[in-house]
């Protein structure tokens, strides 16, 4: 995903935003769809989650006018669709469990002796670096599927933090989470993600 | 003294510099003697890079659609 690069890409995005311009109504929604479903899908199951952004874009026609640019605007939106997200578990009734109680990864934990040492260490040094790794389409591809089998608070945390580098106090805001739970959840997540190019450099296989 | 299971409890605090100063020492005393160890921090530095180049999550393009239907049609409703 692309993002408004320069403050005045994102000015101008916002002015017609305002406007009501449909084609930047349309720009807008590729470039921050996926960083908002990030979002809901901390919250909500996938279908709640879709309808949730859905609902979103239509309430943005009429709440941008109060868009102050205090924040990004993707901070913005983020904001906007965890408090409906958050709404929607009220009415719902329903709460979000996540363990934050254990920072290492099962695996990786089976991977130390009981004098805590490496029992398997890691076999090679990632010998590229992450732009080369990323050259590799299959790696790509291979990081997506992963992603999406990650627990949605790991994967909502490490989007937001990493792919979108939204600060932690923002993260923490957005997704209702105490900076050490948050840290845990990034942990957590890289973790796995190590694992995952560790295998792939190994085998050549997803 | 710390040992590589612990480290790799606080592997990321030590790669964000979110780790207490004390600890950061015991952490470099560590790296300095183990190598599995400099290596892990190594490959998980290079994860995080990674997710942070790997913005690609994909558009699903039948949501956008949705989306950019409802909008239009809400955009119709205002005028």
């Amino acid at each position: 995903m692309e993002t408004a690069t320069h403050q005045t890409d994102e000015e101008r995005l916002i002015q017609g935003l305002k406007s009501g311009k449909e084609a930047d109504f349309q720009k807008a929604v590729r470039l921050y769809t996926p960083g908002m479903m990030a979002v809901a899908r901390f919250y909500l199951d996938n279908g709640s989650a879709e309808e949730t952004v859905q609902d979103c874009w239509v309430t943005v026609i009429d709440a941008i006018h109060k868009f102050e640019g205090r924040s990004g605007l993707k901070t913005w939106l983020h904001r906007v669709v965890a408090n409906r997200a958050k709404n929607h578990l009220r009415k719902h009734k329903r709460e979000v469990s996540t363990d934050f109680s254990e920072s290492l990864d099962p695996e990786l934990a089976s991977r130390f002796a009981p004098n805590g040492r490496w029992a398997t260490p890691p076999s090679l040094k990632f010998n590229d670096s992450a732009q080369a790794l990323m050259e590799s389409r299959a790696l790509s591809d291979c990081l997506d599927q992963h992603l999406s089998h990650l627990p949605e608070a790991q994967r909502s945390a490490l989007m937001l933090s990493e792919a979108h580098q939204h600060k932690s106090e923002d993260v923490c805001n957005i997704l209702d989470v105490s900076a050490s739970n948050l840290r845990v959840l990034l942990h957590r997540a890289r973790q796995k993600i190590f694992l995952m190019v560790e295998s792939f450099q190994e085998t050549g296989e997803c | 003294m710390l040992m590589c299971r612990d480290l790799a409890h606080i592997a990321s605090d030590y790669i964000d510099g979110e780790l207490r100063p004390m600890d950061k020492v015991s952490v470099k005393m560590h790296l300095l003697m183990c190598g599995h160890c400099r290596t892990f921090i190594g490959n998980l530095r290079a994860s995080v890079d990674l997710m942070q180049m790997h913005s690609s999550q994909k558009v699903d393009e039948e949501l956008v659609k949705k989306i950019d239907e409802r909008v239009a049609e809400s955009l119709r409703l205002k005028d």
